[in-house]
């Protein structure tokens, strides 16, 4: 073997060569061990005889435009995961079932510079996905109460923002804060007002449905963003939180500490300019319950 | 004094026109055969300039635009260089509706942003391929590319610093429309090259013409 099919063989890269019908012509060794599949078997066979999965449009068309245009095409692993699907090379336990990859295809020519094939490298990043799936965990969740932080929710509600804009998708937010918390701590010092927050988030996280998001806005303030949701039944769940906040019974240190909330709700519309114009209409509306009593529903 | 064989002439800027709009053609047609994307391509106009007044150029052609996203590719053959192809900000999130896979539908929250990215690649790599692919096809020439950068949403006045190009390059101005699926886009396509590739450019737009005298 020369020294170039040594690096082929050796590198910790897959390297798969597709003739201009998409039978595989090279197979690496690198191919070989995360397949369990050999070159002797699989060259010269379809490639999608071996990875069904993989005849997708978006495959195709990369085959199509880097055979026909000399194109580059890409495959990232944030988009796509994987091409192939192999098991994750560590036999440690990993948060992904199968390798993560990022794969490119290239163009390659003959002496007369016409294409005659494509090349397909495979790299596995899935410990680089692991540490940056740690991280952003890390840069989205509360520190204290574990339910999302307020720089999350600000993500997140730019995207459904930017979904109504495109596709008119209703969604709505429900503003809550809990009552009369400042008396919490000074009664009770700052742990058990801690004990409180966490109790009353917990309790929202488990009555809100899968799609929905609660957030810490600030100090004793949460956000729940509800996409697809018009502002009947947003504000049917808020009077669900609040009567649920209303019944629950906090106990600290053999102390029961009852808390309320008051909440403001408001929907999507044409005529809010912006994802802060929202949260401001939820607000104002939570200043509304405040200002009529307390423990209570607003809309504007 | 740039020797006047680095110098494009009008009439040499017409027919290169005249070619760009025939390249562009032929360039559309075969994405709908090939790849079923569907875009008309028009070459408004056509110009030549320094390529160190590239950067006061691009700013002030497209001041409108107040973010801009970039593809820039470089490509190598008798004609070598560099292409940028320039969008408006939120041109991407448009151009992701183009291809008709369900990438979509499997991306997760958040993502809208990679989804862009990837597809301004795709895109900008297919239209810089189509278009200098085409030209220097047609001068009898054939490019290889390197694989794409893409810069999405920057302000122009960060992402275009004024040393980035060589005294010595002439860059060809080509002001584009791509027009997809009854929806415009404009874009911008910079080709930057240098001397030599200006003198082969030169020649081959004569003997382009000469085939048809």
């Amino acid at each position: 073997m020369n020294e170039f099919g040594q690096i082929l063989e050796t590198i910790n890269i897959g390297l798969i060569i597709l003739d201009k019908e998409l039978n595989i012509r090279y197979w690496n060794r690198w191919m070989e061990s995360h397949s369990g599949i050999s070159a002797g078997k699989i060259v010269g066979a379809p490639v999608f005889d071996f990875f069904p999965a993989l005849n997708t449009p978006k495959f195709q068309r990369s085959c199509k435009s880097v055979l026909t245009f000399g194109n580059f095409s890409y495959f990232s692993q944030k988009l796509h995961h994987f091409l192939f699907p192999f098991k994750t090379a560590s036999s440690f336990g990993s948060r992904f079932q199968n390798m993560q990859q990022s794969c490119s295809l290239g163009p390659l020519r003959n002496g007369d510079n016409v294409i005659t094939a494509l090349y397909i490298t495979v790299q596995d990043v899935t410990e680089l996905a692991e540490y940056e799936h740690k991280l952003l965990e890390m840069n989205m969740k509360d520190g204290l109460t574990g339910i999302y932080n307020r720089r999350f929710l600000e993500m997140r509600l730019r995207d459904e923002f930017e979904r109504h804009t495109r596709y008119s998708r209703q969604f709505s937010v429900i503003m809550l804060d809990i009552d009369f918390f400042k008396k919490v701590n000074d009664s009770f010092g700052h742990q058990c007002g801690d004990f409180i927050l966490k109790s009353v988030s917990a309790k929202i996280a488990s009555i809100i449905r899968k799609t929905d998001f609660i957030a810490r806005y600030g100090g004793e303030e949460f956000c729940c963003l509800l996409p697809e949701t018009a502002l009947g039944p947003a504000t049917g769940l808020a009077e669900r939180f609040r009567t649920a906040i209303a019944g629950l019974k906090n106990v600290y240190q053999d102390l029961e500490i009852d808390v309320t909330i008051s909440l403001g709700v408001s929907e999507m519309s044409p005529e809010i300019s912006s994802p802060e114009a929202l949260l401001q209409q939820a607000d104002k509306a939570l200043y509304m319950a405040k200002n009529s009593g307390r423990n209570r529903v607003a809309v504007l | 004094m740039v020797p006047a064989e680095y110098v494009i002439t009008d009439e040499e800027k017409e027919i290169l026109q005249e070619i760009m709009n025939i390249a562009f053609g032929k360039a559309a047609a075969d994405l709908a055969e090939v790849i079923n994307i569907f875009v008309v391509l028009s070459v408004p106009y056509v110009k030549v300039i320094k390529a160190a007044e590239l950067p006061d150029y691009i700013r002030h052609e497209i001041r409108d635009f107040s973010h801009i996203s970039i593809v820039e590719q470089n490509f190598w053959g008798e004609f070598k260089g560099s292409a940028l192809l320039i969008f408006p900000a939120g041109a991407g999130k448009e151009l992701i509706s183009l291809l008709d896979d369900d990438a979509e539908a499997s991306v997760e929250s958040g993502s809208i942003d990679l989804l862009e990215k990837e597809t301004l690649m795709e895109i900008g790599n297919i239209l810089i391929g189509a278009c200098v692919g085409k030209l220097t096809e047609l001068l009898g020439d054939v490019v290889t590319y390197s694989p794409p950068r893409v810069i999405v949403e920057n302000n122009p006045r960060e992402i275009i610093p004024a040393n980035l190009f060589d005294q010595d390059y002439s860059a060809i101005v080509m002001k584009t429309v791509f027009r997809f699926d009854e929806r415009d886009i404009n874009g911008f396509l910079f080709l930057t090259t240098n001397p030599e590739s200006i003198k082969w450019l030169k020649e081959s737009l004569y003997g382009f013409l000469a085939q048809y005298e």
